[in-house]
């Protein structure tokens, strides 16, 4: 149960990354990937397979969408991007994540 | 359209990597650290794709799978038990697969004609029985009433076909055009015959499929061709489809003619419009769409009190009824049918209780197990559903085997069944008998996984922790259920054993009737002479005369002889008999069963004369006074307590004129159509001296009988087919057979049923006793250190063996006590299938009972002895 618990953590955060990811504009999953990596100054270094059970759960719950694209050597691709429901989403998980940090930090450190 | 996200998600993966590498190798990598460090930094792809799959899967199946996965753990881990469970089911679910599937396809599925549910035949009334109709009734029904769409009758027919091969007797059916209205299936070939085609020549054949592929090799140009039948050419006009014929012609007939081999034009010459005596005809009709069966039936009525207001006298005590053709198909096998399923039932019942017992057994032995898993927060909810997956798990192998058994079971019925069973031929693994394989899979789960699942979850946490270790004292609550159980058993065990004595008794009751004649040493064989050739009576009587004389000359023969009906081959019209000197009302004749036979008939079937003699060739020349012969019961009841000889009747005249024909002698009474029918009344008429119009009644066929002595009947079908030959070598002898095989195949359905319920009976009687063993041995097993207390405080072994076997006893008591009744109540629906015995034959329940109570004895006896072993040192350090 605990593995569960820290688990499902850490998909929170990388859902939100994704989501904060592709407000910039539709991208594909290494370019997603790339943009997590470099926006944390490679800090945050996730396992990239991970990223794609993610992307699906977001897919399923509606929050993203993607549609069939070429990428630059031709192949076809995916791109993903926010849908309506996603935005939302993720002002809500933002201000969530925002308050639990402002928490952790008082605790961690308080003045 | 888009495709899901999972479809190409493997290309996205590769791609992935790919772009990674190349980063890398922009980033200054070698091409190969810069690939492995891509795959490093991926994790495993695999992996990856099951996550990604997971996420689509509903919780409520990834749940399910993960109690699927533990299940099967905990299966393997008891091969033994797994085995035999599913062993169980397999049997259970697949003979009642087998049995539904004969259900499915013999009594519900509808009839392939187009609107079948509409078809009705109708039938002449005559006190208690009904058959076939007379011209004159079917116009009448046609015309006057209103609830037709069509109707027809019929008139079955065997035809000598010489077409393509050897010379062969084949059943069909002559039909107004009507018929294919009546029952239409869209032709295979051609069309069918329409009244201006009968009315132009009335020389056109329909084949059936059967004889089409058969005889004609599926001949493409078959329609437009002229076959010879009897003789005359015949136009074939179309071939019906295959499963126009309800059961194999080949091997038997069904009601109606629907497995007739081909059907030719009947025309009913106009003079016959008027002829209300003479029955004759099938008639079937359909009903216009939304006619009720019962509106029909009063229609019917009204038309035939009007015919018996014109005709008063002849009229009298007949009456109209008509029946749904699909009803009327199926009734004599429902009841059968529907027994078998009933016990194939109850079989598979008892196994699913042997198997919630062993269940509940194992269940008390995982009660630690239960007991972790519900105080670490697994709900009752889940632990129900967990050992109810596990109930699944356990059934779903069996299911699958169950297929098997039932395509066995099945192959077994259509191969060896009875078949004149309509349809009987179609059973097999159709979408609804699997359908309902698995239904009754999933529900066997139910049943015996339900209780043990339920128990479980009510479990007292901690007395369950801290006795686990324990031998089972708290486990009474669960040894009361599986005696609950096993009393359960016990009494369908009752029920089961009570119904099979009944139908043994039943058969062999039936078996001790005397037939009456002598199969012994006797071969029959059957022709019929075409009408093209064989016009006059004499000229038919003469070609018989000379095959017998042939024949007689024949080494080892002892007698030979012929009639048009022998007993069990062959069935026979039957005809008001007027007697000299007496005025009976028309109606209220005796009706006697009528046969021609020839001079050495009655010494080569081995019927005796009771009365005056046989008549001799001299006494039945065809100028001599006519003679007949007639069975005692004909005997008594025209002349009660009279002698019948030299007494004269009339019968079979055309006109109201009596031909008097003078009673020579009086024949024991024989069984003509089988031992579960009643002696007919029956008056035999020499062949030389048929009334006008009787050889045609019979088609000019009769049934040729030879007696041997020191030889087998078998040697002289040789001699038989030259004698025949001789005479005319175009007619074909058919249906060749020694007369104690007619015997034989005559009882072959009812032994057929016999051992299917005697196997099923066993079965169940098996499993049930395992059943028994299984509470037994476990209650020993439970007792042991109260046994050891007992031996060692000085209880004898005897006393020891008494306390098991009274547990034993008193489950059979119990079981009993609930079971006589229900059989007594129970087999009151097996009536009709009883010859003889009444529903609460004693004999029958009692014997049930005795022989459960010895079995019980036998199921208890190891667990008694292995009681009466017990070392009080032993058991007492156990605990």
């Amino acid at each position: 149960m605990s593995t569960e618990d820290h688990l499902s953590l850490l998909q929170g955060t990388l859902d939100l990354l994704i989501l904060r990811t592709l407000q910039a504009g539709p991208a594909h999953g290494h370019a997603i990937v790339k943009a997590i990596e470099q926006g944390s100054d490679d800090v945050l270094l996730v396992e990239q397979g991970s990223l794609y059970p993610a992307l699906h759960r977001l897919i399923k719950r509606g929050w993203i969408t993607y549609e069939p694209g070429t990428s630059e050597n031709n192949r076809s691709a995916k791109f993903y991007r926010l849908t309506p429901k996603g935005r939302k989403q993720l002002a809500i998980e933002t201000s969530k994540w925002e308050k639990l940090a402002r928490a952790m930090a008082r605790v961690l450190r308080p003045a | 359209m888009t495709k899901h996200p999972l479809s190409d998600l493997d290309a996205e993966i590769r791609d992935h990597i790919e772009r990674e590498t190349r980063d890398n190798i922009d980033r200054g990598m070698a091409p190969d650290d810069a690939r492995c460090a891509a795959l490093r930094k991926f994790g495993n792809p695999a992996l990856v794709l099951e996550d990604a799959r997971a996420v689509w899967i509903p919780a409520w199946l990834d749940h399910l799978r993960q109690d699927a996965r533990y299940a099967v753990r905990m299966l393997r881990r008891q091969p033994g038990f797994s085995i035999a469970a599913i062993a169980t089911l397999a049997l259970g679910i697949g003979l009642t697969t087998a049995v539904f599937s004969l259900l499915h396809n013999v009594l519900f599925k509808p009839l392939p004609f187009a609107d079948s549910d509409r078809i009705v035949i109708v039938s002449e009334t005559w006190r208690n029985s009904f058959g076939s109709a007379s011209a004159g009734h079917f116009h009448d029904w046609t015309e006057q009433a209103t609830v037709w769409e069509a109707t027809a009758a019929g008139q079955a027919a065997t035809f000598n076909l010489a077409e393509a091969g050897d010379p062969e007797r084949v059943a069909g059916l002559r039909v107004t055009p009507g018929y294919f209205d009546v029952a239409y299936m869209a032709p295979a070939a051609g069309r069918y015959f329409s009244a201006a085609d009968v009315a132009a020549d009335a020389r056109l054949v329909v084949l059936s499929h059967g004889l089409w592929l058969r005889r004609f090799d599926a001949d493409p140009s078959i329609v437009g061709k002229t076959i010879r039948l009897g003789g005359e050419p015949h136009l074939v006009v179309g071939v019906t489809p295959a499963t126009y014929a309800l059961t194999d012609p080949s091997r038997s007939g069904v009601v109606g003619g629907f497995s007739s081999q081909l059907w030719t034009p009947l025309v009913i010459p106009p003079e016959r419009r008027a002829n209300y005596g003479n029955h004759a005809f099938l008639v079937l009709g359909k009903l216009k769409p939304g006619v009720a069966l019962a509106a029909a039936q009063a229609d019917l009525e009204r038309v035939t009190s009007g015919i018996a207001r014109r005709n008063p006298e002849e009229m009298e005590g007949r009456g109209v009824i008509a029946q749904a053709l699909p009803e009327l198909l199926v009734r004599g096998f429902r009841t059968q049918f529907w027994l078998l399923f009933a016990i194939s039932g109850a079989v598979l019942t008892i196994g699913c209780v042997n198997i919630g017992s062993l269940l509940l057994a194992r269940a008390t032995m995982r009660r630690r197990e239960i007991a972790i898993r519900a105080s670490l927060g697994g709900g009752k909810a889940r632990i129900v559903r967990q050992l109810l997956v596990e109930s699944l798990v356990l059934a779903l192998p069996g299911g699958a085997a169950a297929i098997g058994v039932a395509a066995a079971f099945i192959q077994y019925f259509v191969t060896r069944g009875p078949a004149f069973v309509p349809r009987l031929r179609d059973a097999g693994l159709q979408i609804e008998v699997l359908a309902f394989a698995t239904m009754v899979t999933i529900l066997a789960a139910i049943a015996f996984g339900l209780v043990p699942a339920l128990r479980a979850a009510r479990l007292d946490l901690q007395r369950s922790l801290r006795d686990a270790g324990k031998p089972a004292w708290s486990g009474r609550g669960h040894d009361r259920v599986r005696s609950v159980m096993v009393v359960a058993e016990i009494a369908t065990t009752v029920v089961l054993l009570a119904g099979t004595g009944l139908l043994l008794r039943s058969a062999s009751r039936l078996s001790s009737v005397p037939f009456g004649f002598d199969a012994q040493h006797v071969l029959t064989a059957r022709i019929a002479l075409p009408a093209a050739r064989y016009q006059e009576a004499p000229a038919i009587a003469d070609a018989y005369r000379r095959i017998l004389e042939d024949m007689r000359a024949s080494r080892g023969v002892e007698h030979a002889g012929a009639a048009t009906t022998v007993p069990l081959i062959g069935g026979s019209p039957d005809a008001a008999v007027q007697v000299e000197g007496r005025v009976v009302a028309v109606g209220s004749q005796p009706s006697p069963h009528i046969r021609l036979f020839t001079d050495g008939y009655f010494a080569a079937m081995g019927i005796a004369i009771v009365r005056g003699r046989a008549p001799q060739a001299a006494d039945i020349a065809a100028t001599a006074p006519p003679v007949v012969v007639i069975n005692e019961r004909l005997a008594a009841a025209l002349w009660p307590g009279e002698d019948a000889i030299g007494k004269r009747l009339s019968t079979w005249t055309a006109d109201t004129n009596p031909e008097w024909r003078v009673v020579v002698g009086v024949a024991a009474d024989v069984r003509t159509f089988g031992q579960a029918e009643a002696v007919p009344l029956e008056l035999s008429i020499p062949y030389t001296q048929a009334p006008s119009g009787a050889w045609n009644a019979f088609q000019r066929g009769m049934v040729l009988v030879i007696r041997t002595r020191d030889v087998w009947p078998a040697d002289q079908v040789a001699p038989l087919r030259r004698a025949v030959a001789a005479v005319d070598a175009t007619v074909p002898l058919y249906d060749v057979r020694p007369m104690d095989q007619v015997m034989v195949s005559l009882t072959a359905t009812r032994r057929f049923y016999l051992r299917l319920i005697l196997l099923l009976a066993a079965a169940g009687l098996g499993l049930a006793m395992l059943g028994t063993y299984g509470v037994i041995a476990y209650f020993v097993a439970d007792r042991t250190p109260e046994i050891g207390l007992r031996m060692a405080i000085g209880a004898r072994p005897g006393e020891v063996v008494g306390m098991v076997m009274q547990q034993g006893l008193r489950l059979l008591a119990l079981g009993a006590a609930i079971g006589v009744p229900a059989a007594l109540l129970l087999s009151r629906a097996i009536r009709s299938l009883l010859f003889e015995i009444e529903p609460t034959d004693p004999v029958s329940h009692v014997a049930a009972v005795a022989l459960l109570m010895a079995m019980t004895a036998l199921a208890c006896a190891l667990p008694a002895a292995r009681a009466a072993r017990v070392d009080p040192i032993t058991a007492l350090r156990h605990d």
